[in-house]
C-alpha cells in the first residue's frame, strides 16, 4: 500500500509554465475546445490587494488524487472506470468510460465548461466529446497557401497524430484517448512504474515539485511536508479557495510556503 | 458511436524506447542547450541537455514549444516565386512553388546583374536569430559579393544595456550571475525568470536568494520577479535614473561604497555630504576612475527625496534598498534589462555604475562577465574577393550608422553599431543609395520594427527580395523568391556559445529528424547553392573560396554538395572543441572526437574565475571600472571631430540633455521631452514587456502558447490584452474585457482591456508577440484576408532611437497613447 501524492513549494515555484506544456507533450493532450482546457497540469493565479501591494499566487495544478475521492464514488459503472489503485493514484479506465461526466461533475477541481463556470481557472477532468475529432489539428488537410503543407500531412509524414505523440503503454490509458471519454491526470504511472518521476515533476526548473508515498515518513515528500507543515494548505476547489491538507475529501496535492517573498 | 477503443491494451506501464538527441534551442537570447526525445524518427519530447553547467539539464516553458514549431501545419514545404509583382502590407503575392533550381538561378541572376553594373554595394542581407555559420552567409558572402551590407536585427533587440556595462568596464555584452552565493539582487526593468537572460537558470536558483537574502524588483509593471521579490519598486517608466543615482548617492553619504574597490579619503573621512564639493585631491581611488568627479558633477545634490518625487516612488523604500544591496556586498548584483529608450545609454549607466560602487563587479556572489568556449577560426575569404568586390565592400553602409545624428557607438567606436531600424528609412530615402537586391533570413523586421508601416513601404521599394524563412510572415509579402529553412534547432547543421551559471558553452545543432520537406540550412546550403549558380554564370570565385578552403578535419574531403558543406563548416568550426589534439590542455570539457561531441551535444568551459579585472585591469581607456568614462568620452571626440563640432553640439542633435562634462558620467536624464505625445493629449506612458511564451516573434503560431497565456501575470489564455491599472479604467468608465482604442501620435490599435492592480496608475503593459496578420492560421485572425489576431503594439511606437548606441527605443515610455473605450 502506498499513497502517493505531489509537495508543491511555492518558493521555488514561478509560474513559469514549464509543467503544464511539458505534461501535454508527455501525454499528447488536446487543444481546448467547447469548454474543456486538457491542460491535465494547468494554472490557478490568485491575487489580492490593490496597486502597489499586490499579492500575487500562482497554484500550479493537477488532479489531486484525493483519498475520499467523489469522482470515484460518483462513476456509475460497475466495474468503476474511476478508481482508486492502492498505490493512492486515482486512476481512470478509458475502455470502461462511458463518458456520463458524472465525475467531472462530482470533482469540485473540474467543470463541465470551463468558459460558462464564472471565476474557474483550471479544469482537472476534460471531456472527449462523443463524435469529436480528437487531435483535430493533425487531421485537417486544408493547405493555407500552395507551398505551405497541412496538419494532416505533417501526421502522415511523421507517423504520428499527433505528430508529437510519445508513445507509452498503460493498461487503462491510450497514448491519445478516444471521443466520448474523459480524462486527466494519472500521475504518468507509466513513468513511475518504470522508476521514474511524473513527467511535470521532471520538467520542473526549480525542482518545486517532490512527487512521493505520503505514507511513508521517509519519502522526501513527506519530509518536506514535516517540515513546513505550518504552512502546507490545498487547493479547495478550481476557483481558488484553499484548505487545510486533510480537511474534506483530503486532496494529495499540498503546497507549502508561499510564492511571494512579502 | 462505436468506443473505438474498446480494446485496452495489456502489458507493464512503460514508455516506448526512444533516444534524447542534443540540440540548442534559440527561443530567447540564453540559447540553451537541450536535448529532443525521439521515437520512430519523431520528436516527441523536449528537456535541457544533461550535462549542460548553464541549465543543469532543463529549459524553460519556451522549450517545449519546439515540438509545434517542427510540426507546424502552416510551414512552407518548397521555394515558391512570386507572380504578382505589386508589393504591399496585404497584396497577395500570389506565390507558386518552384524548384531549389530555378530559385538559386534567379537569385544567382539578379547578383550577376548587380555585379555587371558595378553596383554590389546595392546588395543587403539581413540577418534576425543566427548561430555560429552567419560568419559565412551574413559576415563573408555580401563581401565575396562586393557589399558593405550585412544588416543584423541586434539593435531592435538589446543593445543599449551593453553601453551600461562598456561605458564603465569596457564590457559590451550581457553579463553573467553568480546566483548560488548571492545576497542581494536588484532586477532593474528586467524579468529573468520570464525573458531573454537565462531563464532555466533564474527559475532555477531565485529561490536561493529569496530564501537565503533579498531580492528587490524595480518596474512600472509588477512583472514574475516582482511578484515574487521582497521588494517591488514601481517606478515611473524612465525615471530609473533618477533612483539609481540617488542611490549612489545614499551609499556614498553613508559611507558603504566597497573601499577595496574604489579606494577611500586620505585621512578617511568621509566628505560626501549631500550638496558639498568635494576635492578630488583628498580621494585615493583604486580600482575605479572619477568617483569624486561623478559626485561633484551628478551625484551632491541628487538624494532620495528627490528621486522620489521625480520616479514617484517611496523615499524610505530607495534607501533601503541601497543599504540593503550595499551592505551584502561584494555578494549582491543589479540585474538589469535591455532599456532600449531614447536617453537609455545614460540610465544603464547609471544603474551599472551601482554595481561598481559596491564591488560587485567580478566578484563571487556578484555579476561577472562570463565565460566563453572554444572554436576555430573560419577559413578566410580575402584570397578570393575580386577587386569589383574588394571596392565596393568598402561603401558606406546603409544603415547611415557614423552619420552626425547618429553616432551609433557599439563599443564606443562610432560609426560601428548596426542601426537595423534605420535601413527601412535609408532604402525610403536613397541615402546613401538605393537598394536592389536584398536578402532577408530568421527576420521580419515588418513585424518585429517599430512604425512597421514604413518597412511596409520600403521593402515595396526593394526591386528583388529573397525572404529565408519556416513561415510565411508578415516581412515575407514583399518576397520575390521565398526560401523554406531547415529549422535550427531540429533541421539544420550549426553551433552556438552562450553562458550562464559562471559557464560558457559551445554546444551543437544537428537534425533530430529526418526533414519532413525540401528545406535546407540558410546559412550554409543557401551559401553553396548560390556559390554553384554564380560558377555556373561565370562567377568562380565563392565557389573557389567554398570547395577549396572547407575540408573535413577529419577526412581531409572537400564538400561537394550543399549537406556536406553544411557538417563541413560545423566540423571545422568546433575541431577545437573536439579534436583531442587541440583540446588537452583545455581546462573545460574534452570531447574525444566529432561523434563523441555529437552524442554530448555541448563543451562546458571551466567555471569563471572572479577578481581577474580586480587584479589586471579593465578593457576601458584607464584600465579602471570608469565612473567618470574617458572611454566614451573618446567615442563622443572621434565623433565630433569626424564633422568638425563640438560633443555639446553632437548632444543636441542627438536628443540628449547632458552637455559639458556631465555627458561622460553616469547621470539621469528626464525622459519628458523625448516622450512622443503631450501628456494632455497622450496621458499614458505605454510600456512594453516580453511574454515567457515568447520564442522571440516566433510562438505565435503554436496552440500551446495562448493556452499558457496567463502565466504571463496579468494576461488571460486565448486572448491579446493590454493591461490597466483599475482606477485609471474606472475613470475611462473601462470594465475588465472592453474593447479598447490606445492611440499614439502615429496610430491607434484596438485591443481588449484588463484591469490589474499590478500596473502602475498612467501606465499601460502589453506583452509583444501577438497581432499577426500573416505566419499562420493561429497566428493570425484570418490568414487570408490578412486580418491580425489582437494588436502589435509595434505598429504604434514611432521610430526613435539611443542614438549613442544606435538602438531602437521600446521600453521606459517614450510613448504616450490615449486609451478610448470603443
Amino acid at each position: 500500500m502506498a499513497k502517493y501524492g505531489m509537495v508543491i513549494d511555492l518558493l521555488k515555484c514561478t509560474g513559469c509554465g514549464a509543467c503544464g506544456l511539458g505534461c501535454k507533450t508527455q501525454n499528447n493532450t488536446d487543444d481546448p475546445s467547447n469548454g474543456q482546457t486538457f491542460n491535465w497540469a494547468d494554472y490557478c493565479e490568485s491575487y489580492s490587494g490593490k496597486f502597489p501591494n499586490m499579492k500575487y499566487t500562482m497554484y500550479p495544478t493537477l488532479c489531486n488524487h484525493c483519498t475520499d475521492a467523489p469522482c470515484v464514488s460518483a462513476c456509475p459503472v460497475n466495474p468503476k472506470a474511476m478508481y482508486k489503485k492502492d498505490n493512492g493514484i486515482t486512476m481512470h479506465n478509458e475502455d470502461r468510460c462511458i463518458g456520463c461526466r458524472m465525475c467531472q461533475r462530482a470533482c469540485p477541481y473540474s467543470s463541465n465548461d470551463i468558459n460558462a463556470d464564472a471565476g474557474a481557472k483550471y479544469s482537472v477532468i476534460s471531456f472527449n466529446a462523443a463524435g469529436k475529432e480528437t487531435q483535430a489539428k493533425y487531421k485537417d488537410s486544408s493547405e493555407l497557401f500552395k507551398g505551405s503543407t497541412s496538419g494532416a500531412e505533417l501526421a502522415r509524414k511523421s507517423g504520428g497524430t499527433p505528430p508529437y505523440k510519445t508513445e507509452f503503454s498503460h493498461p487503462d490509458y491510450n497514448p491519445v484517448r478516444g471521443a466520448n471519454k474523459v480524462e486527466k491526470c494519472i500521475f504518468c504511472e507509466h513513468l513511475v512504474q518504470s522508476g521514474h518521476k511524473p513527467y511535470c515533476t521532471q520538467v520542473c526548473p526549480s525542482e518545486a515539485r517532490v512527487f512521493g508515498d505520503l505514507d511513508d515518513p521517509n519519502s522526501e515528500a513527506s519530509k518536506l511536508l514535516k517540515k513546513h507543515s505550518s504552512s502546507a494548505v490545498s487547493l479547495k476547489d478550481n476557483k481558488g479557495a484553499m484548505q487545510k491538507p486533510d480537511d474534506g475529501i483530503k486532496p494529495n496535492v499540498i503546497y507549502i510556503r508561499s510564492y511571494a517573498a512579502r | 458511436t462505436l468506443n473505438a477503443f474498446a480494446e485496452t491494451r495489456t502489458g507493464a506501464e512503460s514508455e516506448a524506447a526512444g533516444k534524447w538527441i542534443p540540440n540548442t534551442c534559440q527561443g530567447c537570447t540564453t540559447w540553451c542547450p537541450i536535448e529532443i526525445f525521439v521515437q520512430n524518427g519523431r520528436a516527441v519530447k523536449v528537456r535541457g541537455n544533461q550535462l549542460s553547467k548553464a541549465n543543469d539539464g532543463y529549459c524553460c516553458v519556451r522549450g517545449h514549444l519546439i515540438l509545434q514549431q517542427i510540426y507546424d501545419p502552416d510551414r512552407i514545404k518548397t521555394p515558391m516565386k512570386r507572380t504578382n509583382p505589386k508589393k504591399g502590407r496585404k497584396e497577395d503575392p500570389k506565390f507558386v512553388p518552384i524548384s531549389w533550381d530555378e530559385a538559386m538561378d534567379t537569385i544567382a541572376d539578379k547578383i550577376m546583374e548587380l555585379r555587371k553594373n558595378n553596383e554590389t554595394h546595392k546588395f543587403l542581407l539581413m540577418r534576425g536569430r543566427y548561430s555560429h555559420h552567419n560568419t559565412i552567409f551574413y559576415g563573408h558572402l555580401p563581401r565575396m559579393i562586393g557589399s558593405p551590407n550585412n544588416i543584423s536585427h541586434s539593435s531592435i533587440c538589446a543593445e543599449v544595456e551593453k553601453m551600461g556595462s562598456y561605458a564603465t568596464e569596457g564590457f559590451w555584452g550581457y553579463r553573467d550571475y553568480d546566483l548560488d552565493n548571492m545576497k542581494y539582487l536588484i532586477t532593474w526593468a528586467c524579468d529573468p525568470i520570464s525573458s531573454n537572460r537565462q531563464p532555466p537558470n533564474s527559475i532555477r536558483r531565485l529561490h536561493k536568494v529569496l530564501d537565503g537574502g533579498t531580492v528587490a524588483a524595480i518596474d512600472p509593471r509588477m512583472n514574475n520577479t516582482a511578484a515574487k521579490a521582497h521588494e517591488w519598486m514601481p517606478v515611473k517608466p524612465g525615471t530609473d535614473g533618477a533612483v539609481a543615482v540617488a542611490m549612489a548617492h545614499y551609499i556614498l553619504v553613508n559611507g558603504l561604497w566597497n573601499k577595496d574597490f574604489c579606494g577611500d579619503f586620505k585621512d578617511g573621512r568621509n566628505q560626501f555630504r549631500k550638496g558639498a564639493t568635494v576635492n578630488e585631491g583628498d580621494f585615493d581611488e583604486k580600482h575605479t576612475n572619477g568617483l569624486v568627479k561623478w559626485w561633484n558633477l551628478e551625484l551632491k545634490d541628487k538624494d532620495a527625496a528627490w528621486a522620489a518625487r521625480e520616479a514617484g516612488v517611496d523615499r524610505a523604500q530607495i534607501e533601503r534598498i541601497a543599504k540593503g544591496f550595499a551592505e551584502a556586498a561584494p555578494n549582491c548584483a543589479i540585474w538589469y534589462g535591455p532599456y532600449m529608450h531614447p536617453r537609455g545609454s545614460y540610465a544603464v549607466m547609471a544603474i551599472h555604475s551601482l554595481n561598481g560602487l559596491v564591488g560587485a563587479t567580478d566578484s563571487e556572489g556578484g555579476l561577472v562577465t562570463g565565460m566563453g568556449a572554444p572554436s576555430t577560426a573560419y577559413p578566410s575569404f580575402a584570397p578570393y574577393q575580386d577587386d569589383i568586390a574588394k571596392a565596393n565592400a568598402g561603401q558606406t553602409k546603409i544603415d547611415q550608422r557614423g552619420y552626425l545624428e547618429m553616432p551609433a557607438m557599439a563599443r564606443a567606436n562610432p560609426g560601428t553599431g548596426v542601426v537595423c531600424n534605420n535601413v527601412a528609412n535609408a532604402i525610403l530615402d536613397e541615402d546613401p543609395y538605393d537598394i536592389k537586391v536584398a536578402i532577408g533570413y530568421f527576420n521580419n523586421f515588418n513585424f518585429s520594427g517599430t512604425e512597421g508601416a514604413r518597412w511596409d513601404k520600403a521593402m515595396a521599394k526593394v526591386p528583388f527580395f529573397v525572404h529565408c524563412v519556416p513561415m510565411f510572415s508578415e516581412m515575407t509579402y514583399f518576397a520575390d523568391i521565398v526560401l523554406p529553412s531547415a529549422l535550427h534547432h531540429s533541421e539544420d547543421w550549426a553551433l552556438v556559445s552562450s553562458k550562464a551559471n559562471c559557464y560558457g558553452h559551445l554546444s551543437i545543432q544537428q537534425p533530430v529528424i529526418e526533414r519532413m520537406f525540401d528545406v535546407k540550412g540558410i546559412e550554409t546550403e543557401v551559401t553553396w547553392l548560390l556559390a554553384e549558380k554564380l560558377k555556373d554564370k561565370g562567377f568562380s570565385n565563392m565557389y573557389d573560396w567554398l570547395s577549396k578552403e572547407y575540408k573535413d578535419p577529419e577526412t581531409g574531403k572537400h564538400p561537394s554538395n550543399s549537406l556536406e558543406f553544411a557538417i563541413t563548416a560545423t566540423k571545422m568550426r568546433s575541431q577545437k572543441a573536439w579534436d583531442p589534439a587541440e583540446n588537452k590542455d583545455y581546462k573545460g570539457d574534452r570531447p574525444n572526437g566529432w561523434e563523441d561531441f555529437r552524442k554530448k551535444g555541448i563543451v562546458n568551459s571551466p567555471r569563471f574565475t572572479f577578481r581577474q579585472k580586480w587584479a589586471n585591469g579593465f578593457p576601458t581607456e584607464t584600465k579602471k571600472f570608469e565612473f567618470y568614462s574617458e572611454t566614451l568620452k573618446k567615442g563622443f571626440e572621434t565623433h565630433a571631430a569626424k564633422y568638425n563640432v563640438s560633443v555639446d553640439r553632437v548632444l543636441e542633435l542627438t536628443n540628449y540633455a547632458a552637455r559639458g562634462e556631465l555627458a561622460f558620467v553616469p547621470h539621469y536624464e528626464s525622459p519628458e521631452d523625448v516622450r512622443h505625445g503631450s501628456r494632455r493629449e497622450y496621458p499614458f506612458d505605454l510600456i512594453d514587456m516580453k511574454s515567457r511564451l515568447n520564442r522571440e516573434g516566433r510562438s505565435a503560431n503554436n496552440s500551446w502558447y495562448y493556452s499558457f497565456k496567463k502565466c504571463d501575470p496579468g494576461d488571460v489564455n486565448q486572448e491579446d490584452v493590454v493591461q490597466l491599472n483599475p482606477d485609471d479604467a474606472r475613470k475611462l468608465g473601462i470594465s475588465d474585457g472592453d474593447m479598447v482604442r490606445v492611440t499614439s501620435t502615429i496610430g491607434s490599435l484596438t485591443v481588449k482591456a484588463r484591469l490589474w492592480e499590478g500596473i502602475r496608475p498612467g501606465v499601460v503593459a502589453k506583452c509583444f508577440g501577438q497581432g499577426h496578420h500573416a505566419f499562420g492560421r493561429i497566428a493570425s485572425k484570418d490568414f487570408v484576408k490578412a486580418e491580425p489576431r489582437g494588436a502589435n503594439f509595434n505598429e504604434i511606437m514611432p521610430d526613435d532611437y539611443d542614438r549613442i548606441t544606435g538602438s531602437t527605443a521600446r521600453n521606459g515610455g517614450f510613448t504616450g497613447v490615449k486609451i478610448e473605450k470603443v
